[in-house]
């Protein structure tokens, strides 16, 4: 998805996870994830740079869908479907 | 899809260690593993009730002269401690603890209640050999 599709999204969950270095980010997201429903939206604010990678792999493996990443001034913004 | 798991041998009771335990755990349990940890010989120490996460009572397996510096990144950053990293993923995923009884024993721990409410048994080696055949993943540290 563009940044611009990915701003316009129905957001259910905002993760903000910006003040824990990894694994801070991960665990958040997991327990998170567990709040919302099938088909969801999540975003995940995460300042550490191991979570861009970490969490798109995190998706698949979970089996969540991944939508993409907006990179903002220190932060990211990670957005995914839960399955 | 299976539940993957995990065999963990924690031998080592320092804090470095520790942490690092910790925050493999957590991806592990991220990813839904069941883990099974065995707690071999230093690492019963730190177990005990009286030790756990104080750190003027754990030392560093590695540069042991930078071990303040080393806490103080850590807070810094907001990271658990092991102690911390341990009870939150056992609250995520299927995390068992088990003390290894020669190890407890040696360290003055006779019994569950020796040990810091995170343990789940007491076992003997032929559990933990048993866990490493039955395990996905096999880690020692």
């Amino acid at each position: 998805m563009t940044p611009e599709e990915l701003k316009n999204l129905q957001v259910t969950k905002i993760v903000d996870a910006r003040g824990t270095a990894c694994p801070g980010p991960l665990l958040e997201a997991k327990k998170a994830a567990g709040t919302i429903k099938s088909g969801e939206i999540m975003e995940v604010l995460s300042a550490d740079e191991g979570t861009k990678s970490d969490l798109p792999k995190w998706c698949s493996k979970q089996g969540h869908e991944y939508l993409g990443t907006i990179e903002e001034s220190g932060f990211f913004r990670i957005f995914m479907k839960k399955k | 899809m299976e539940q993957k798991k995990m065999c963990l041998g924690l031998f080592s009771g320092s804090v470095d260690k520790l942490t690092a335990a910790g925050i493999i755990l957590s991806g592990a349990v991220a990813d839904d593993m069941k883990v099974d940890i065995y707690v071999l010989l230093q690492g019963a120490r730190a177990f005990r009730k009286d030790i756990g996460d104080n750190p003027d009572k754990l030392q560093m397996a590695e540069n042991p002269n930078m071990k303040a510096e080393f806490l103080q990144s850590l807070k810094n950053l907001k990271v658990k401690t092991w102690v911390e990293f341990f009870r939150e993923c056992k609250t995520i995923s299927d995390v068992k603890i088990h003390i290894c009884g020669l190890a407890g024993k040696i360290w003055g721990g006779e019994k569950l209640d020796d040990f810091i409410d995170i343990a789940d048994d007491i076992c003997g080696i032929g559990a933990y050999i048993t866990a490493t055949q039955e395990a996905d993943v096999n880690l020692f540290i």
